[in-house]
């Protein structure tokens, strides 16, 4: 085990270039609410994210990049930056490659990722002023909640017409964080209705499998992924209204 | 960090814990936790479940609340530590403290350490904290005696006496009831 503590001069930052938002593989969960990701309507999921992850005390010492590569479904970074279409930036001696973040995993704790390879960067296209994001979950308690589902939605809306859409959740049937695609495809194009979410209510079912365990039934699980996508669409739908 | 003969290395660091400067010589995969406690005596540090989901070894490290637990040692050298041993003078009490008493909080006391750390910690940062902003400082210190509404309590007791201007209470004077 190797600590990077040290690295963080290097890399922990959030910044706006070339179009991205570019976020160090050392930043902190903390040091994204602080920056201009924690302030902006557009990138509301953020606070989602500070608000709800692990315990007060892990968000100083918890990184993004350890989010993401430690391979949980349940881990909420990931699961935002997937659902804003992030890609992952891999450095090895032999050079650096980019890797979607929804091609990153292979397995629960597995990823596309050499041994020699490191974390460095996330990144993600920086999005349109009429988008926004929203992270949600539901558990029995608030500190330390895992959440039997989590999802995280961005919501590009044209008046009351769904414009884009991308939702992810800690899972799609694999072991991993996975988009909801034929969801999403369903939604693009039509309003932003009663009508359209429970028409995306069966293709969801259609593509999504769940899985039972000592925590949650899947039967449970699925309904709480419609439910919170519903949520989700609608929370931002009301984080644009308000300007 | 092995070196040629497959030894670790002795590191030396410096902590300053309480007010105090200290220098020790740890290994590169020491925790925190058992630098303060092994090493320099800060047994009131708790190891509850030595992977920060309890909260019980919280310690308050350059400004920040961080559990000990997570913390390699060699990440703390040059830091200003606070454990529960510097939360008040010698013989004295923090208003934290008494009101826990007062309030019947403590059943096995053992997460109090990192509930008393996180509230010194919150309070130093905003005197007059909601029900959630206390809440949400301290929904990570579990307590498997399930005393929290209490400590809710106790921390409005505890703004109230520091309001008071009653910061320390004399140790006698605070467990006598």
């Amino acid at each position: 085990m190797l600590d990077l503590w040290s690295l963080r001069g290097e890399l922990a930052y959030v910044r706006r270039e070339d179009g991205f938002v570019k976020i160090g593989a050392l930043t902190t969960i903390d040091d994204l609410y602080n920056s201009f990701l924690g302030k902006e309507r557009k990138y509301l999921g953020f606070v989602d994210l500070y608000k709800g992850f692990g315990a007060y005390y892990l968000r100083s010492i918890a990184t993004v990049g350890g989010n993401i590569g430690a391979g949980h479904p349940l881990s909420d970074a990931a699961i935002l930056l997937m659902a804003l279409d992030a890609e992952v930036k891999l450095v090895s001696k032999s050079g650096e490659r980019m890797v979607k973040l929804n091609k990153l995993y292979r397995g629960k704790r597995e990823l596309d990722r050499r041994p020699d390879e490191l974390i460095m960067e996330v990144r993600f296209r920086d999005t349109p002023d009429n988008s926004s994001t929203a992270l949600l979950k539901i558990d029995r308690r608030h500190g330390h909640s895992m959440g039997y589902t989590v999802t995280a939605a961005y919501l590009e809306l044209d008046g009351n017409i769904i414009r884009d859409v991308r939702i992810a959740f800690d899972s799609m049937g694999e072991p991993y964080p996975g988009r909801a695609y034929k969801t999403e495809e369903y939604l693009r194009g039509r309003e932003l209705s009663e009508e359209t979410i429970h028409g995306a209510y069966s293709v969801l079912e259609s593509e999504m499998k769940r899985i039972s365990d000592y925590r949650a039934p899947a039967e449970y699980r699925l309904d709480l992924s419609k439910v919170l996508m519903k949520r989700a669409l609608l929370l931002i739908r009301d984080r644009l209204s308000k300007g | 960090m092995s070196s040629s003969n497959g030894e670790y290395p002795d590191i030396p660091i410096k902590l300053n814990v309480n007010g105090r400067d200290y220098v020790v010589t740890v290994k590169p995969y020491e925790r925190l936790i058992d630098v303060l406690r092994y090493k320099l005596g800060f047994t009131g540090v708790k190891e509850g479940c030595g992977r920060g989901e309890c909260g019980s070894c919280l310690v308050i490290m350059d400004g920040k609340l961080v559990p000990s637990c997570l913390v390699l040692a060699v990440r703390a050298n040059g830091s200003r530590i606070t454990t529960i041993e510097g939360i008040a003078p010698e013989g004295k009490l923090h208003a934290i403290q008494k009101a826990l008493l007062d309030v019947h909080a403590v059943q096995c006391g053992y997460c109090l350490p990192g509930v008393i750390v996180a509230v010194k910690y919150l309070l130093d940062r905003n005197p007059e904290p909601s029900d959630e902003e206390i809440m949400e400082v301290l929904d990570g210190c579990l307590c498997r005696c399930g005393t929290y509404p209490r400590f809710l309590k106790a921390v409005k007791l505890a703004i109230k006496y520091v309001r008071e201007g009653k910061t320390y209470f004399d140790v006698k004077e605070a467990v006598e009831v």
